[in-house]
């Protein structure tokens, strides 16, 4: 047996490279992600430990991370150990630079004066060496436009304090992490607002503050990472859930191969029995050569991870330097079920194709070429079973808002599509097929002849395009109903208000030719004095906001009696509480109004015009509210407005940050999806050029005589591309509809609760996008199989036996 | 008359066909496989006419090239020298795609074995070649369908599939839609070669009554003398020449 074994491996070796390809893809992408999990575990070890480098011990809180340390007894600690110690904390304040507000989550850290303590690094500039420096980290430094010389405001009243930028470092320790640091004695200014977390101790540590206990720096930074450690692998988790789907795929497509090669070397399997060969031992000729393919493929997909993972870590530390990514030691554990994956993968696929060899009769070799016939009954009773509980479960989830019941339900759907395929399949080839002349309806019949494999080449497909349809049409609904949400919360996107002067047209007209504004509108009121507020405010009426405002205006629209405040824009400041009645008062009139709250106009309080009459005859222009192009950039935009506003003592409040910052959060979610689903759709692909590479291999006589019989070169070409075509196009519109549905019934079960007045979202441009590739790879997937179909002679295809 | 310099053949009184008119012509037909010293010679310069309306048998061993010679005359194969027309033109001149129209509309085939494709009815099997070139399934076609399915006796099995029927069905539905085009000549490879004698015997008369009674250019290639005794006349091949 052995000399058949080596036979055939030499015979079919090269029938197997697409299988191999696909474990290997699948193989690679778990060691990917295991290396990059390693990699940034030990960047966020080589962060966590950076301030604790040169200590013995780190004093921390007991019963951390639910309890505090007292920032006064951490203080008095420190300063008893005198150089030999280092507290790391800080202080979270507002920070002016200059006239302009910097971030309100500014946060102020300790940096050492001593090398033995100091862990930032240098980016420019020079370190603090006194009171009255400071350090910005290089990222608050870019995010607020912040440089070396600088002049900064830190605090308010009689905690405010000026210091001057002297230098910008980096700061590779996240929970150490502050916007700027200053000086140990400098920080002490804010003691009432600072939060220490840890202590850095050299020699011996003494007495401890109550509720502390002390660790050396290895065991410290440990339990800090096991924290943090969850978010990575949480993500590694997620991330596995893509392999995982890429190896289900993998599965397919292996069983697929086997099955179409040991249907046609069935009658080289009864000949080997008749000659005597046990039934055990053909079996293990053959799960034997899976094996060698599962073992291959699985120590390439090995390999090709592992470098590709080192590639992407260095990849990532070259372009995103912020992402704390350290030298990723080889995550053996990773590496091993990664292999023990591929290897698994090939073994379970070739199970159920070698079950058929079990059962071939000695029979079956004398008999003259009886035919392999591949039809085979298919039960619809399991597949509609699984349907109908599927279906029932997804209307109990939405009923019930159950993700759990929802994710039953969807793959119980999907189990029993994935099952009816064999039925389904073939017809739904041949009916798309029909209409398109002989060529394509011949395509179509090949595709149903072999109900199994064709549903089994399908699926694989079906399955990244679901999920792919699922996702997109999912995070299309979720943005739609983010955006009516955000509109309602923003509804402008930059206001400029100014209170002390009136705004002139000269003003509107250089807004409006501002880059990236697409209109602007004037806003008339007057400056009123509203009882509560501490300045006077503009009381404006804005009958035309829903020419710029993304809630179509209605925050604008305010009952005669009320008046409606931007509560964020006066944040604390805003005493009278909604439904309070107060006085309003512009010059000798006042008038009783209802107090309304809604936000993001800026500091100005919006009436009906027939509110705004009773308090002035003559209403002047005190805001121009303005709509942004789509894809202006915030900032930039924000920037140019409030050189504008400046000069005139007007303010601006910038609403489209929000909208931007949510806009990039949403499209890496979608694009890191589509990313990670895209290995299995590539897998799935090769798996489409694989069954039509065997069975043009299978059906080179009938080929041949197709050819024979006037077929030429181009219509058999086209024919096999028709196949091709026919496949992924049935696939892709099976799975567009399906993931349509799940992301439906996500949106019922997960949307609708958290967000109110969702509705369905279909991104119709993404989907016809999505089903072109598909029929495009379908016909790239052809070329080769095709290609070669085509090249074999009439007279050569009829001689192969 | 058959053109061969050697012919054995016994004369066997001609029916349908004009007397004289020449279906197929080769001369001095040559075909080598390979090169150096694996060089095979498997045509050595073959002159023949095939009668237009008779039924040719070309007999020999394994190996002697008769296999090749039917398919140099068919167009399924260049030859490496000599010339052959079918129906008027030389099929020399033509490219692949010319090649396969040409066969499409004037040569038809029955094989062995794989006769069929599988995944089409037998009545579906027998408008092929129709649909490969494009033409419309009219009525007149479809008479056609049945006048030759009524002569092969399948009239009542155009709705199974391949699996569903007897070699002999398989092999006659064959026949039917190698004639469904009238083709100048239809060609016959080892037609009874997986059949038992009285399934033989059948399928021979039916390609000897396409002779007579279709008046169609029957080539048969065989290695079975019983076979060849249907025959009109008969060309025996040995080592690449005929004996």
């Amino acid at each position: 047996m052995r000399a058949v074994f080596l036979a055939s491996l030499r015979t079919y070796s090269r029938r197997y490279v697409a299988a191999a390809v696909a474990v290997t893809v699948a193989v690679a992408f778990v060691v990917v992600v295991g290396i990059l999990t390693s990699g940034a575990r030990s960047g966020l070890m080589d962060g966590l430990g950076a301030p604790y480098r040169n200590a013995e011990h780190v004093v921390s809180p007991e019963g951390w991370p639910s309890s505090e340390l007292d920032p006064a007894a951490v203080i008095a600690f420190t300063e008893r150990h005198g150089e030999n110690a280092s507290a790391i904390g800080r202080a979270t304040l507002p920070a002016h630079a200059g006239s302009r507000k910097l971030s309100d989550t500014t946060t102020v850290g300790p940096i050492a004066t001593s090398q033995v303590w100091r862990w930032q690094e240098l980016s420019s500039g020079r370190f603090p060496s006194r009171t009255g420096e400071a350090a910005v980290d290089v990222y608050a430094a870019l995010a607020e436009d912040l440089a070396v010389g600088d002049r900064i405001t830190i605090g308010v009243g009689a905690a405010a304090s000026d210091v001057q930028v002297v230098g910008l470092v980096e700061s590779p320790s996240p929970p150490a992490q502050a916007s700027m640091y200053v000086t140990w004695p400098q920080l002490l200014l804010w003691r009432d607002h600072l939060h220490l977390g840890s202590v850095a101790v050299r020699g011996e540590v003494g007495p401890l503050p109550e509720g502390a206990k002390a660790l050396s720096p290895e065991a410290f930074t440990a339990e800090r990472l096991t924290h943090v450690q969850n978010r990575v692998d949480s993500l590694s988790v997620m991330l596995l859930l893509f392999a995982g789907i890429a190896l289900f795929v993998s599965i397919l497509v292996i069983a697929n191969t086997f099955s179409i090669l040991f249907a046609r070397r069935l009658r080289d399997f009864a000949l080997l029995r008749c000659v005597g060969a046990t039934r055990r031992q053909v079996v293990r000729s053959v799960r034997r050569e899976a094996a060698v393919v599962g073992v291959l493929a699985s120590l390439t997909g090995t390999l090709v991870g592992v470098g590709l993972g080192h590639g992407l870590i260095a990849v990532i530390d070259a372009l995103a330097s912020a992402v704390p990514m350290g030298a990723a030691e080889l995550p053996v554990p990773w590496l091993l079920g990664g292999f023990a994956a591929g290897l698994a993968v090939t073994m379970v696929a070739s199970w159920l194709p070698t079950r058929r060899v079990i059962r071939v009769s000695p029979l079956a070799a004398l008999r003259p070429d009886a035919g392999v016939d591949a039809r085979t009954r298919t039960g619809l009773a399991r597949p509609a079973l699984l349907l109908v509980i599927g279906l029932a479960l997804l209307g109990v989830a939405m009923d019930r808002s159950s993700t759990a019941l929802m994710l039953a339900g969807g793959g119980s759907v999907f189990a029993g599509v994935l099952l009816s395929g064999p039925v389904l399949v073939p017809r739904l080839v041949r009916i798309a097929g029909a209409p398109l002349g002989p060529t394509v309806r011949l395509a179509a019949e090949n595709a149903a002849h072999h109900p199994r494999r064709t549903a089994t080449t399908t699926a694989s497909l079906l399955v990244g395009v679901t999920l792919t349809i699922a996702v997109l049409t999912g995070m299309a609904t979720w943005r739609t109903s983010l955006n009516e949400q955000i509109g309602r919360d923003h509804p402008i996107d930059i206001a400029l208000t100014s209170p002390t002067r009136p705004l002139t047209t000269d003003l509107l007209t250089r807004i409006r030719r501002t880059p990236g504004v697409e209109r602007a509108i004037p806003v008339y009121g007057a400056v009123a004095q509203v009882a509560g507020l501490h300045d006077p405010i503009p009381v404006v009426t804005a009958p035309a906001a829903g020419q710029v405002a993304r809630d179509g205006g209605v925050f604008a629209r305010v009952e005669p009696g009320k008046i409606r405040i931007d509560a964020d824009a006066f944040g604390k400041d805003l005493t009278p509480r909604p439904g309070d009645r107060v006085t309003v008062r512009a010059g000798d009139r006042r008038i009783q109004l209802q107090v309304a709250v809604g936000t993001g106009w800026g500091p100005a309080g919006v009436v009906a015009p027939e509110t705004l009459a009773t308090l002035t005859d003559a209403p002047e222009p005190r805001a121009v509210w303005i709509r942004a192009s789509t894809g202006a950039d915030p900032a930039r935009l924000g920037a140019d407005l409030d050189e504008l506003a400046d000069p005139v003592g007007a303010t601006i409040e910038n609403g489209l940050r929000t909208w931007e910052s949510l806009d990039q959060q949403l499209q890496i979610y979608t694009w890191s999806a589509l990313g990670l689903l895209g290995i299995a759709i590539v897998i799935a692909l090769i798996g489409i050029a694989n069954t039509l590479g065997l069975s043009v291999l299978e059906r080179a006589r009938e080929h041949a005589m197709l050819r024979a019989l006037g077929l030429t070169r181009g219509q058999l070409r086209r024919m096999l591309a028709a196949e091709a075509v026919l496949l992924s196009l049935v696939a892709t519109v099976l799975g567009t509809v399906l993931g349509v549905g799940f992301a439906w019934a996500a949106c019922e079960t997960i949307v609708k609760p958290a967000l109110r007045d969702a509705t369905m979202h279909i991104p119709w441009l993404s989907l016809g996008v999505v089903v072109l590739i598909a029929a495009l790879a379908g016909l790239l997937a052809a070329v080769l199989p095709a290609r070669r179909a085509a090249r074999v002679s009439p007279v050569a295809g009829l001689s192969l036996d | 008359m058959t053109g061969s310099r050697h012919d054995p053949a016994p004369r066997l009184p001609r029916t349908a066909a004009s007397p004289g008119a020449v279906a197929a012509r080769a001369r001095n037909l040559t075909k080598t496989y390979g090169r150096g010293a694996t060089q095979v010679h498997a045509l050595r310069g073959i002159d023949l006419d095939l009668p237009r309306g008779g039924f040719t048998a070309i007999m020999g061993p394994s190996g002697s090239g008769k296999s090749t010679l039917m398919h140099c005359l068919a167009g399924l194969d260049q030859a490496s020298g000599g010339t052959v027309t079918v129906a008027g033109t030389d099929l020399g001149s033509l490219d692949d795609d010319a090649l396969t129209i040409f066969r499409r509309e004037h040569v038809g085939f029955v094989f062995q074995s794989f006769n069929l494709l599988p995944m089409l009815t037998a009545g579906e099997n027998i408008v092929l070649p129709l649909e490969l070139g494009g033409r419309r399934i009219d009525d007149a076609a479809r008479e056609r369908v049945r006048l030759l399915a009524d002569i092969l006796g399948v009239a009542d099995r155009l709705a199974h599939r391949p699996a569903e029927l007897s070699g002999g069905q398989q092999q006659r539905v064959a026949i039917a839609r190698a004639l469904i085009t009238q083709p100048d000549l239809l060609f016959a490879d080892e037609p009874t070669g997986n059949l038992d004698s009285t399934t033989s015997a059948e399928v021979l008369d039916h390609l000897r009554r396409s002779a007579r009674e279709l008046g169609q250019t029957v080539v048969m290639v065989t290695h079975e003398r019983d076979a060849a005794a249907y025959a009109d006349h008969v060309v025996t091949m040995q080592d690449g020449r005929i004996a």
